[in-house]
């Protein structure tokens, strides 16, 4: 039975090649986007799995609350793991330290010559590290191994990149910041992709120890490179171990500080999806953004499954006679409704089969889009398989069971006569369903317009500096490097095309920022806490910053002079700006007396507010020189920069990054969800405009006769044309009511996570009507002319 | 075999009842062959689909095989299709996606019998009404009158006692339709199948063993045709 159901289905779907087209094209697009959809997420849910102790490590996360606001960070006061270890004995199995940090390694060859030299992120880790994290040991012991200062682990990778084999790297040595020499004794897998441990270099976190800083013992001072690790005992929950936490802080914190610290535990499988932590691989997704994709996928399908179902129940009353004559030859109406869905699945399956093909065409762009190393590779992730199996059946049961209720559903007597019409009541249904339809099209167009305003504008907007033309390239910091600034800095300000340089901590804008307490005009602590801004005197002309009162920062190695910005100001109620020169502040337990005043400029990205902010000058905390080129010899300048750097510098290893492309980095995730939601849209667009096309077909070859009599009766093409396209029309004016309000819902909540945001306007509204009207104005006409001007007779002749 | 008593169809209309039949008794038995005339609109069509059971009557019983069935649930009913009704349409209405094989066959398939059972009475058939050649082809690829014996040879698959045929040969020209009439006549005869047919010509009536005369609803003559 199920064999000749298929052989009639397949029959069936020939002789209506023009709807199985359409069927097939809406449903393989949809499909091939709900896959390429669940691919992506699966990547992104598989982070940092399969750790045999999963369920019970975390990290230990550090926050400060003050009076207005919360701040978070992943990493921990470094004297924090041994006193973690030490008091909380009976709840926590192990606690392990992990700094993050870089360096230079230079490997040499077996005749001493130097054969590498690289810019790596190394890693200091305690042994206890890899009794909670079963990393796989190729070579070496997880215990032994890092024991040892001064000893090295690495990634199979990494040996290979160094050693040419990594199984002749053990007991070999490479030397690290031109410093220290490091013994290999253990060589790991390297890390998956999908891992918020991007390990490569390990040293012994000892090796750390024996460089005996002061913030070692520093529980006031957190990085966030130094993260801390722990396995819960057996049997000990999260909460356990929470409830501890305040005597801990009271024990080891200072009291009565503006702001209190307090301390969490991350679930290891919060790591990759928490954006306001963030973790050494430097990639999160939140799981928010899966679930948007994710509805943005149910939507694609729902639009297709709804061509589907519109076409269908059009097309259902010329199967009509069949179902009689089934009826009557004994079929059960589940027989019926059984035979409809076997020809839906064969749709399906095509589709799917179409789908895959569309998919493994679109990965390499979804690759490049979300640079992850996406795979379609049914034999290493079976899941997608069951996935599409699953898909295939969903769609079949959602496109498939309503028509085949309605068709099944016809009384044999009316079906044999021929008198089944495709009657009010599933037209109306129609209607609904294509209303939804174009509710869902309209909503996405406006999205569309509407994020790729806001990009524009954030592209657009004035920063309060101008960031073109500046190269931040990288200097090294310690105290050899720092008495070469000099002739760096002249080197390079003599180099054609160079208009001005500037050492700094960091651009007016960046991601890395740090926050400090300081009193103001010689009274107690400021309520809040101010950004700083270590940059010397020509930092204002490099970035084009504006001073507005008094005058710039004077040369100085260290701190002196301050300048500080507008929004400082008013937070602390000065109102007339030259008021506040020559008063002094205290920070970083030092004095000096505020100078100028500068500009606001956007210190962070656009969706955040600007900080108070001082600027002040100091040695040692500068990490780049700032260059501000002339835009026509940046590549040529560019050049010559790195060669003057290489021969001042030529223990150290070079980099450089632009401002703009900085400031790029920032809007990443909007500049994806952006060109997401060109592709989904346009894909949308497509799929209803295809389901227009074969609904207005059939509504045209149904009202042959009605045209073809009113033709008689001397109605004009133009007047049929318009009357065939009126309901159309009204459809789609309908979806766009419905659609606004929902759309404003979304994007105004969208907006809202932006300080620097567009008004909402009327206008992105309208586009997306004009462009819906218009589009099924053109779909519909082209049909709907050609019923129109068909040949009288040829209708009429066959009643 | 089939009881009809005080048999009522009307359909309501903005309050106004519209009688389609009126008060019909009669009473068909086993191995007859009746044809059922009257004018256009006499509500011939409507008596066979209630016979038929594709609709219900307003009022009335009908007795079929001893059974009421006059309010019958799907399964019932589908059960008597399997089993003991036949149907033939003046439009054919073949299945037009199956060959004539598989439209003989979907009946069977329906009453689930088995593929060896299935594959000798369609041979029997095909070999019986002369269109084994043609067994291959699909409906739009045969003539009217090989359409309605395909028709029949559907009907007849299923093994029924009675056939219901609306006006049999009324898309056929005259020759073919003499032969489908001869050929129902040959059923009755030969295999004692209980025959009703609806239709225009007197000529066709003459096949049968009965002729019912309805107009407006009501059955004016039932007479018996003298061979």
């Amino acid at each position: 039975m199920f064999k000749l159901n298929l052989k009639i289905a397949w029959r069936n779907l020939w002789k209506n090649k023009v709807n199985t087209f359409i069927n097939v094209l809406g449903l393989s697009i949809g499909m091939a986007s709900c896959i390429l959809i669940f691919i992506f997420i699966r990547y992104q849910l598989s982070f940092d799995e399969n750790f045999k102790n999963e369920s019970r490590i975390y990290r230990v996360v550090t926050n400060w609350t003050t009076a207005d606001s919360f701040f978070e960070s992943q990493g921990t006061p470094k004297p924090l793991p041994p006193a973690m270890r030490n008091d909380f004995k009976q709840q926590l199995d192990k606690v392990a330290a992990i700094q993050g940090g870089g360096g230079i390694i230079k490997v040499k060859d077996a005749l001493g010559k130097n054969k590498i030299k690289t810019a790596e992120d190394v890693h200091y880790v305690e042994p206890e590290f890899f009794e909670i994290f079963d990393f796989k040991w190729l070579e070496g012991n997880p215990r032994q191994s890092l024991s040892q200062p001064n000893t090295v682990v690495l990634s199979s990778d990494m040996a290979d990149k160094f050693f040419g084999d990594w199984h002749k790297a053990v007991g070999q040595s490479i030397n690290f910041q031109n410093k220290t020499d490091l013994k290999v004794t253990g060589i790991i897998e390297k890390m998956p992709d999908n891992s918020s441990f991007p390990l490569k270099v390990l040293i012994s976190y000892k090796t750390y120890l024996n460089r005996a800083l002061p913030e070692l013992k520093a529980w006031a001072s957190v990085s966030s490179n130094s993260e801390c690790y722990v396995l819960l005992k057996e049997g000990i929950s999260v909460e356990d171990v929470s409830a501890g936490i305040p005597q801990f802080i009271n024990k080891y914190y200072e009291k009565d500080k503006i702001s209190k610290e307090g301390h969490k535990l991350q679930p290891l499988r919060d790591i990759h999806y928490n954006a306001n932590l963030g973790n050494f691989a430097n990639k999160t997704t939140p799981k928010k953004e899966l679930y948007g994709l994710a509805i943005i996928g149910v939507f694609l399908l729902l639009t297709a499954c709804i061509n589907f179902i519109n076409l269908a129940t059009a097309q259902a009353v010329s199967r009509g006679k069949e179902v009689g004559v089934r009826k009557v030859m004994g079929s059960l109406r589940k027989q019926l409704i059984f035979q409809f869905l076997t020809e839906t699945l064969t749709i399906t399956v095509i589709s799917l089969l179409v789908g895959c093909v569309l998919t493994e065409a679109a990965l390499p762009g979804m690759k490049s889009l979300f640079k992850e190393d996406i795979s379609f590779s049914i034999t290493e992730h079976p899941i997608i398989l069951l996935f599409m199996i699953l898909l295939m059946l969903v769609v079949s049961f959602l496109a498939g069971f309503y028509p085949a209720m309605i068709m099944s559903g016809y009384s044999p007597a009316l079906a044999i006569k021929n008198k089944i019409t495709a009657n009010a009541g599933s037209l109306s249904l129609r209607k609904i369903l294509v209303v939804v339809q174009f509710a869902i099209t309209i909503i996405l167009i406006i999205g569309t317009l509407v994020v790729l305003n806001q990009m524009n504008y954030m592209r657009e907007k004035p920063l309060g500096f101008n960031p073109s033309a500046v190269a931040l390239v990288d200097i090294p910091s310690d105290s050899i490097a720092i008495t070469r600034y000099h002739t760096l800095q002249d080197r390079i300000n003599k180099i054609p095309g160079v208009l001005s340089t500037s050492f700094c901590a960091s651009g007016p804008s960046s991601s890395s920022n740090n926050e400090y307490n300081f009193k103001y005009n010689g009274t107690i602590n400021a309520t809040f806490q101010a950004n700083t801004k270590d940059v010397d005197e020509n930092y204002f002309k490099t970035f084009g910053l504006e001073i507005i009162a008094g005058k710039g920062l004077s040369k100085s190695d260290t701190l002196k002079d301050f300048v500080v910005n507008e929004t400082i100001l008013k937070k602390l109620n000065v109102v007339n700006y030259n008021d506040a020169i020559g008063k002094a502040i205290r920070l970083h337990g030092k004095m000096g007396y505020i100078v100028g005043v500068v500009k606001d400029f956007n210190n962070m990205n656009l969706h955040e507010p600007i900080s108070p902010i001082i600027i002040s000058s100091d040695k040692n905390s500068y990490t780049k020189i700032a260059v501000k080129l002339d835009s026509k010899s940046i590549l040529s300048a560019m050049k010559v920069i790195e060669s003057t750097w290489n021969s001042v510098l030529p223990e150290y290893v070079y980099g450089a990054s632009f401002m703009d492309d900085e400031i790029n980095q920032y809007y990443q995730t909007e500049q994806i969800m952006g060109t997401l939601f060109k592709v989904f849209a346009g894909t949308i667009i497509f799929i209803s405009f295809i389901g227009l096309f074969g609904l207005i077909s059939f509504v045209a070859a149904q009202r042959t006769k009605e045209v073809a009599i009113r033709k008689v009766l001397g109605a004009s093409t133009i007047e049929l044309v318009r009357m065939l396209n009126g309901s159309f029309l009204v459809m789609v004016f309908i979806a766009n009511l419905v659609a606004w309000p929902l759309a404003y819902l979304f994007i105004s909540k969208w907006l809202s996570g932006f300080t620097y945001r567009i008004d909402i306007s009327i206008w992105p509204f309208a586009l997306a009507m004009l462009i819906s009207m218009t589009i099924t104005l053109v779909t519909v006409s082209i049909r709907s002319y050609k019923a129109a001007a068909a040949n009288t007779i040829d209708a009429l002749k066959y009643e | 075999m089939i009881q009809l008593t005080n048999i009522e169809k009307y359909y309501a209309n903005k309050g106004v009842k519209n009688y389609v039949l009126r008060l019909v008794t009669t009473t068909i038995n086993q191995g007859e062959f009746v044809s059922i005339m009257g004018p256009s609109g006499a509500g011939k069509s409507t008596l066979l689909n209630i016979i038929g059971m594709l609709e219900e009557p307003t009022y009335g019983t009908y007795n079929f095989l001893g059974e009421d069935v006059t309010s019958l649930n799907e399964r019932k009913r589908i059960e008597l299709y399997r089993n003991h009704i036949g149907f033939v349409f003046q439009a054919y209405h073949l299945i037009d996606e199956m060959t004539v094989y598989e439209n003989i066959e979907a009946p069977l398939l329906y009453k689930k019998v088995g593929s060896s059972e299935r594959a000798s009475r369609i041979a029997d058939l095909l070999d019986r009404f002369n269109i084994v050649a043609k067994k291959d082809l699909f409906p739009n690829q045969l003539s009217g009158g090989q359409q309605q014996l395909v028709g029949i040879a559907r009907a007849l698959a299923a093994q029924p006692s009675i056939i219901l045929a609306d006006e049999p040969t009324g898309n056929l020209q005259s020759a073919q339709a003499e032969e489908i009439m001869a050929l129902f006549k040959k059923l009755n005869q030969e295999d004692g199948i209980t025959i009703i047919q609806v239709t225009h010509s007197e000529k066709n009536a003459q096949y049968g063993n009965r002729i019912l005369h309805i107009a407006d609803g009501i059955v004016k003559e039932d007479v018996a045709v003298i061979a």
